[in-house]
């Protein structure tokens, strides 16, 4: 199969698999009960976008979609970096609940005209569940951004973190331009981070969220649109050792972060206890 | 006038259950007309009015189909685990008796 759509399909299936695997970690513990299985849900169908990606890329490439999703090595995923950050509070998890989706939701539109044919299938089913978990994250944000003065301060500084993190979801993945090439990814990175840019800072307006968020967010896409390259090309910076470079990025390229390898331990623990196993 | 909802349930362990509509000028009036069309026969026990504009759905009903597989939210994707956990079981006692 082409190089560039086995990158393509590796870093969609990658985000869901790794932030469905964030969000889980609050089943039990969300703000109540209703929410609990609510969000435990939407973890559940992002698993389950990225089950049928690993399938799809299984299936083309040999292997099985277990062995993708739990079977390599913490190196070898192209996620964002966004994606494996460690929960910290209801707030945080909601701003990157939202960001995530609404990234999603453009790079989703952008994928139906995609040229793989069971890809542009996956894509249609998968917006069904998508377009819910984005009016899901919308709901919550209006509302805790309504007020009272201290939920809305905690979610200023979720957005805060999770922005400048997001354009990681749009780092050119591997084998990018051949992916823009062949059809595989009909935008480019560069086009959606700004789709997802001006969506972005329309929403945050009518919310009446301070400017300064996403702001900080339009210096790094700068940075993502003018080194792009470089970026893929000098693999040995860590995704926390460059503090003057936007944070958040090096994903497609597989540095991650310490708080991904904690995660990559607990998440594939019982894979690599009996691999191969049915469960 | 509005247009009410009426539910009723059998037994007070039942669930109410919708069994019609009555049209009234206020709620007062509308439980009298849903006694009267809807528990003459002994049919329940206990009735629920409610507004049919309080009633609220979703506008777009696609957003309630499941997409993908969600066979794992059900008990029988999980019938090998019964399996393995039998023969598992099984093992304990046979090491049992002859260790």
């Amino acid at each position: 199969m082409s190089e560039a759509l086995a990158s393509l399909l590796t870093a969609l299936a990658d985000d869901e698999l790794i932030l469905g695997h964030r969000h889980s970690e609050w089943t039990g513990f969300a703000p109540h009960i209703e929410e609990d299985v609510a969000f435990s849900s939407i973890a559940q169908d992002e698993i389950g976008h990225a089950a049928a990606l690993y399938s799809l890329l299984a299936q083309r490439s040999g292997g099985d979609a277990d062995g993708l999703a739990l079977g390599r090595d913490a190196a070898a995923y192209r996620h964002a970096v966004l994606c494996e950050r460690p929960n910290r509070d209801w707030a945080y998890t909601l701003a990157r609940h939202w960001v995530y989706d609404t990234a999603d939701a453009i790079r989703l539109e952008a994928l139906h005209d995609t040229a793989d044919e069971d890809l542009r299938a996956l894509v249609t089913k998968m917006s069904r569940e998508e377009r819910y978990h984005l009016i899901h994250a919308d709901a919550w944000i209006e509302r805790v951004a309504a007020g009272p003065v201290e939920g809305r301060m905690k979610l200023e500084d979720g957005l805060k973190e999770a922005f400048e993190e997001a354009l990681g979801l749009f780092e050119p993945i591997e084998h990018e331009e051949k992916a823009v090439h062949e059809g595989y990814l009909p935008l480019p990175s560069s086009e959606l981070a700004r789709r997802f840019r001006e969506l972005a800072a329309n929403k945050l307006d009518e919310l009446g969220v301070q400017t300064e968020i996403y702001s900080r967010s339009d210096e790094a896409a700068e940075f993502v649109a003018s080194s792009s390259g470089d970026l893929i090309a000098s693999g040995d910076e860590h995704a926390e050792s460059q503090p003057e470079r936007a944070r958040g990025l090096g994903g497609r390229a597989g540095h991650h972060s310490d708080e991904f390898q904690d995660l990559w331990d607990v998440m594939t623990s019982t894979y690599r206890n009996n691999p191969g196993a049915t469960w | 006038m509005d247009v009410y909802e009426v539910f009723r349930r059998g037994g007070h362990k039942e669930p109410f259950e919708h069994c019609g509509s009555v049209i009234a000028p206020d709620s007062e009036m509308g439980l009298l007309m849903a006694k009267e069309c809807f528990l003459r026969r002994r049919e329940g026990e206990h009735l629920w009015l409610v507004r049919r504009t309080d009633i609220h759905s979703f506008k777009d009903e696609s957003l309630l189909e499941i997409a993908a597989d969600k066979s794992y939210r059900f008990a029988h994707a999980y019938r090998d685990v019964v399996k393995k956990r039998d023969k598992a079981r099984e093992r304990a006692r046979e090491l049992g008796e002859t260790g």
